[in-house]
């Protein structure tokens, strides 16, 4: 079963993950742009990481078979550092303008502060721009009112509800957006957030409509394969093979095909691997032969 | 009116290249029209609206052979509508070569290719120099073709300020590096020198001694510029498995030119199983007899 893992932060895992992800069927990934685990000072750091999120990430992807897509914003958290966060604003609309950049995210509350809601509120207007869907981060802390907080400020924009993944959903999350229009996203971490077995309790009973599940992996302890593992437990709870299909495939591009930048067939061929190129004079290979690595 | 304009560019050859562009870009002409009035009107416009052009016009190839358009030659067929948008875009708009570097240093790998095929059409200058560089160095197989491949802007470049012999030769290296087939850098093959065949024969040694294939043109491009151990690899290029380098070595032999080699041709002749290669030896032998 084909794979589209629509959150994962490829920037801070390593080349073997790609590997992994490939031969479970991951057959592209998206990554939203994010808080890289502390603080950058100045916004051309944000320049140098955008660039590679399209750059040498997409690259990287590539010599996988993966196809590889992000999104753009100010993360939540640097929503709060006046040292870069007006900065941001200005460079990102050439970035929005990116292929392989399919919306805006992670935008979002985290320690729902004025100012996050404020940048938030910018970058729907943006996203309102460039005619592209939104990626919210939701809160950690507090999660049930940093939920009803994004809605309301989603609401307020008067973005369409069908453009929005609120992501980082739970159990108790699921009741909100279940009759908003919006989409439901679920990252599947290791014992925190959600985790494969509540998955399968949430699609049993809430059924894959709207529905969207992801590893959100990133520099912390998390784990790539949550997808396929969450399809394995789904397949073992004989949930319908179209369902799961529908939930780790069909969905996520359904979401981000509103771009106008993504369809189906664009992803039926592995992305054009060549392991004898390299991106600015870097490649994946440390001495092997291209042709037998 | 010719005025200098932005360090390199001049109007009216520009204006010129833009009119000859509007014809290929037909009926997408006055999308880019609109598009660059944008942009003059708003500088910021430029990096946002540049990396949406493939979407805008398309990534089909263009149709077509080898044509004229404003300073250069190309190969039509190996331009995309996109491609073409773009450099109609920066001549239209004057972009200096700050904005050039801007695009291509921010682009991804579609737009650093779109500012690539662009240089076509722009004034060679600084500009174009710095980004050989860059393809030279990244070894993207997409983007050197973008620069190098199907038109004669590396042979329009070969003696502007920065782009030497030297350079031009280690451009051509890195198409051999690269596998990619001489004919596709238009005229390079007036730019062989002895140096660039000691680079190649070396290259060649260097892949023959790892058991790798070597470029086939090496042999068609040392016999226009010998160097020691020329003449004893283009006629040891007779003998080899493979058709392609039997033939390039046969050219070689061709423009190198020695009455001495003659005795090589003739008994490599009739024990020649390709038609193609066999006249070519013919023509061969038959120079050398007369020269």
């Amino acid at each position: 079963m084909l794979i589209f893992e629509p959150h994962i932060h490829m920037f801070s895992r390593i080349t073997d993950d790609y590997e992994r992800l490939c031969l479970a069927g991951v057959r592209a990934v998206l990554e939203p742009a994010f808080w890289l685990g502390q603080n950058r000072t100045s916004v051309g750091t944000f320049v140098d990481y955008f660039d590679t999120l399209v750059g040498w990430e997409h690259f990287r992807a590539q010599q996988f078979g993966i196809h590889h897509f992000c999104t753009m914003a100010l993360n939540p958290r640097e929503a709060n550092d006046e040292r870069v966060n007006k900065d941001v604003l200005a460079i990102l609309p050439r970035y929005c303008e990116k292929d392989s950049c399919l919306g805006i995210g992670e935008i979002g509350l985290d320690d729902q502060t004025p100012t996050e809601e404020k940048f938030m509120s910018l970058q729907l207007e943006l996203a309102k721009r460039h005619k592209l869907p939104v990626l919210v981060h939701t809160p950690h802390r507090d999660k049930k009112k940093g939920f009803e907080r994004c809605i309301a400020i989603v609401k307020e924009s008067g973005f369409p509800m069908e453009r929005v993944l609120l992501d980082h959903g739970n159990e108790e999350t699921i009741k909100l957006t279940r009759n908003l229009g919006c989409w439901s996203g679920f990252s599947i971490y290791p014992n925190t957030k959600m985790d494969p077995a509540r998955m399968v309790s949430i699609v049993l009973e809430y059924g894959v409509d709207h529905m969207i599940v992801n590893s959100a992996a990133d520099w912390g302890v998390s784990d790539p394969l949550m997808v396929p593992r969450t399809v394995a437990k789904l397949e073992q709870a004989l949930v319908p093979r179209a369902s799961i299909e529908q939930l780790v495939w069909k969905n996520p591009i359904a979401f981000f095909a509103q771009s106008g930048r993504l369809n189906e067939s664009m992803l039926l061929k592995p992305a054009r691997a060549n392991l004898r190129e390299t991106f600015e004079g870097n490649s994946v290979l440390r001495g092997q032969d291209p042709d037998r690595a | 009116m010719t005025t200098a304009c932005c360090g390199c560019i001049l109007l009216a050859p520009m204006s010129r290249t833009i009119t000859e562009l509007s014809v290929h870009l037909a009926t997408e002409a006055d999308l880019a029209g609109s598009l660059g009035a944008e942009i003059r009107a708003d500088r910021s416009r430029l990096p946002v609206l540049f990396p949406g052009l493939p979407r805008r016009f398309g990534r089909e190839a263009k149709t077509g052979g080898r044509v004229n358009i404003g300073p250069g030659t190309v190969e039509l067929r190996a331009f995309r509508l996109c491609d073409l948008a773009a450099a109609w875009l920066l001549l239209s708009c004057h972009a200096t070569d700050a904005e050039l570097w801007d695009l291509y240093a921010h682009g991804d790998i579609e737009e650093r290719a779109m500012v690539l095929r662009s240089l076509h059409f722009l004034p060679v200058g600084p500009a174009t120099v710095r980004l050989f560089g860059e393809v030279q160095r990244t070894n993207m197989v997409l983007h050197f073709e973008a620069a190098l491949c199907d038109g004669d802007l590396f042979a329009r470049t070969v003696g502007q300020p920065g782009f030497d012999q030297t350079a031009a030769n280690k451009l051509l290296l890195k198409l051999a590096f690269l596998d990619l087939p001489l004919h596709r850098v238009l005229a390079a093959e007036q730019h062989a020198n002895p140096e660039l065949s000691r680079m190649l024969q070396d290259l060649a040694t260097e892949r023959e001694a790892a058991g790798r294939a070597v470029w086939r043109d090496t042999w068609r491009l040392i016999g226009m510029a010998p160097t020691a151990g020329t003449a004893a690899r283009l006629v040891g290029g007779l003998e080899h498995g493979d058709d392609g380098v039997r033939a390039a070595a046969a050219e070689g032999l061709l423009a190198l030119n020695r009455k001495d080699l003659r005795p090589f041709a003739a008994e490599r002749l009739p024990r020649e199983p390709r038609a193609e290669i066999r006249a070519q030896l013919q023509r061969l032998v038959q120079r050398l007899a007369d020269a």
